[in-house]
């Protein structure tokens, strides 16, 4: 009998959530874009039928994206098939760049590279500047005071130019140096946000109750302000994802990211540059695969917003 | 206010020191010689090495700890001291002194960035309050989708975009630069479109709008964007609160309520977020400069790094620095004349 009563009235809390979560909308665009780039990163090696660096065919240098053939005659005329005769509608469906590689393959792998910057890049900071922030807040004192002045400094220079500094340093650009360099130039903003909310948490009762029981500093710290103070490092973290990619294709775009041949989209909007008047593929899809990622993330960003923190929505 | 603004600005100047010293030790940093860089691969080390002499790039960084009677002989020092005296040194390959270089330079910067600021208002402010009014319409999908796009947007394949698009295909507008070979204009104020005006040189004047467009453009979205859902929320915000009720029930017309009631306070934040922006934009847009070769503070640091020029990018990054923290002073102090609530102690 007392099974019977209990029963009923509990309800997990990822209902709650998962509830939050479907009545957002941004929340499930951003998902469902984000979900899609995150199969067509994996999937890249599997549904390819060329190789997104090697693969390199003269006779269709800059060609036009394969599917317009259906109405453009030069087009058409290029993706005949000598053989057979047969129109090959689906050969490149984006067009091929300077080198005659398939466009298409290119940008899903580069899905890929974007993934790990942006992924790496964004624990990298988030986990760094959490940490500082932690200490900065719960500590006070001299240390707040150094970080500050050090966060100051380093959010005064421009975000970019402070990113080009630090990849001419290293003297190595490629895909490591501007994951360092993005993840970087990110470290102070999670400093900040992360030393704020330790700073209310802080003084909340149960934080002292912990003092008060005995509790150590460590324990403090990492049992009751830390898992407390996540949820808006969590959100930064979805926007962060998106700020990364951009950053790291603007480092690629001015040759100090990834090194062609990787195919990287902002490397690949750079070598671009030479080509897309005659061949505005080269430029267009790049391009819109870096609008959606970042589209996708910052939507998300906002939809995580709305399901952990719905007090903060507006 | 005044112990405020004292307080203020004393934290400005720490700042500049502390990026004065993270610039100086970075540009040293950076692997190359630029003394190689200028004499060229096959200078023979003797003269490279007269010529870091001469530059005094031998000389320690910033404390000389193996004279102990001339300490402060050192690069960082001198810096400093020529500095306050308003020499910032000369540009290592143009030999032109970095001071009036940066004179020519930011005023394209200025242009520019105004010109983004112009069009973000423009598109983004009725975007915003349309939004807000005729909330859950078409419009303000029309507008919310326009401002996500927008904040998602690199700017730097949007600069490739228009300028293939309006420059090359429809052939409208100059793909890149600030003014059309041709014409040339005596500056006053070093803002190509209104020394035009100002000199009666309307085609001039013309001329160098149409160069501004495209780039304001692609450096104006994401501020535009901004300005739209800052704009859009703030104006619901308001027009949820107990006066704006007050205002309709004493019978004022949507109209006089809308304007005079609920707009001018909901601006209150747009303008916080709109002088941010300008702040930023006043720091060099490295990308949008160098995509359009305008001559501004971007695409010059831009230059200055690949080629190791050591005065010039201590002098533009600091002066950058100095332009951002200065605009964000007086984003914060402006709020005390818009909301006579705020007060500083």
């Amino acid at each position: 009998m007392t099974t019977v009563t209990a029963a009923p009235a509990r309800k997990k809390p990822e209902n709650i959530l998962w509830r939050r979560f479907r009545k957002s909308t941004p929340g499930k665009v951003g998902a469902i874009i984000v979900l899609v780039f995150v199969a067509l990163a994996l999937l890249a090696p599997l549904l390819q039928p060329y190789d997104p660096s090697t693969d390199i065919d003269y006779r269709y240098r800059l060609a036009p994206p394969s599917v317009s053939a259906f109405w453009d005659a030069g087009a058409k005329e290029k993706y005949t098939d000598a053989v057979s005769s047969k129109v090959l509608y689906f050969k490149h469906p984006f067009g091929t760049d300077n080198l005659g590689r398939d466009i298409a393959t290119r940008v899903l792998h580069g899905a890929r590279v974007s993934l790990q910057i942006g992924i790496f890049a964004t624990v990298l900071a988030l986990v760094s500047g959490s940490l500082l922030g932690i200490l900065a807040g719960f500590y006070g004192g001299w240390i707040d005071t150094a970080l500050g002045y050090v966060s100051d400094v380093m959010l005064a220079f421009p975000s970019i130019l402070l990113a080009i500094g630090i990849v001419s340093i290293s003297n190595r650009p490629g895909l490591t140096t501007a994951m360092i360099a993005v993840s970087v130039v990110q470290i102070p903003i999670y400093l900040r946000l992360a030393r704020s909310v330790v700073l209310s948490v802080r003084e909340r009762e149960f934080v002292q109750a912990a003092s008060a029981l005995g509790a150590g500093q460590g324990r403090t710290i990492f049992k009751h302000v830390l898992p407390n103070s996540l949820t808006p490092l969590i959100v930064q973290g979805a926007l962060s994802i998106a700020t990364a990619t951009i950053e790291a294709a603007a480092l690629g775009f001015i040759g100090l990211g990834a090194q062609p041949p990787t195919p990287e989209w902002g490397t690949m909007l750079a070598d671009s540059r030479e080509y897309y008047t005659q061949a505005p593929w080269t430029m267009i899809f790049p391009g819109l695969a870096i609008l959606m990622t970042v589209l996708g993330f910052n939507l998300f960003g906002d939809g995580l917003r709305d399901v952990l923190d719905p007090r903060s929505t507006q | 206010m005044a112990a405020y603004i004292f307080r203020r600005l004393l934290r400005t100047l720490l700042v500049m020191v502390g990026i004065s010293v993270v610039v100086f030790a970075f540009v040293r940093s950076i692997p190359g010689d630029p003394a190689v860089a200028m004499l060229g691969e096959r200078a023979t080390p003797e003269a490279s090495a007269r010529l870091r002499e001469q530059l005094g790039l031998n000389q320690p960084w910033f404390i000389n700890f193996k004279d102990p009677a001339h300490l402060f002989n050192a690069q960082y020092p001198k810096y400093v001291g020529a500095l306050l005296q308003g020499d910032l040194g000369n540009g290592i390959k143009s030999q032109i002194p970095v001071a009036s270089e940066l004179k020519n330079r930011f005023p394209a910067t200025v242009e520019l960035a105004l010109g983004a600021i112009i069009f973000a208002l423009l598109i983004g402010l009725p975007a915003g309050i349309i939004a807000a009014l005729r909330r859950n319409t078409v419009w303000d999908n029309l507008a919310t989708t326009v401002s996500l796009v927008g904040v998602s947007m690199p700017v730097f394949w949007l600069g490739l975009l228009l300028s293939w698009f309006f420059a090359v295909v429809l052939g409208w507008l100059p793909p890149s630069s600030r003014l059309g070979i041709g014409y040339t204009i005596v500056p006053i104020t070093g803002l190509d479109v209104l020394d035009g005006l100002l000199r009666g040189q309307f085609a001039a004047a013309w001329d160098a709008l149409r160069h501004l467009i495209l780039p304001s453009i692609a450096l104006g979205t994401i501020p535009m964007a901004i300005t739209a859902r800052i704009t859009r929320n703030s104006l619901l915000e308001v027009l949820g609160q107990d006066y704006v009720r007050t205002a309709r029930a004493k019978g004022l017309s949507p109209r006089s309520v809308t304007l005079k009631h609920a707009l001018r306070n909901a601006l209150l934040p747009v303008v916080t977020v709109v002088g941010l922006q300008m702040g930023a934009l006043l720091g060099g847009a490295v990308l949008t400069e160098t995509i359009f070769s305008w001559p501004g503070l971007g695409s010059w640091l831009y230059d200055a790094i690949s080629l190791r020029d050591y005065p010039v990018i201590q002098g533009g990054v600091i002066f950058a620095a100095l332009v951002v923290s200065l605009v964000n002073l007086l984003v914060d102090l402006s709020y005390a004349f818009l909301d006579p609530r705020i007060q500083y102690a």
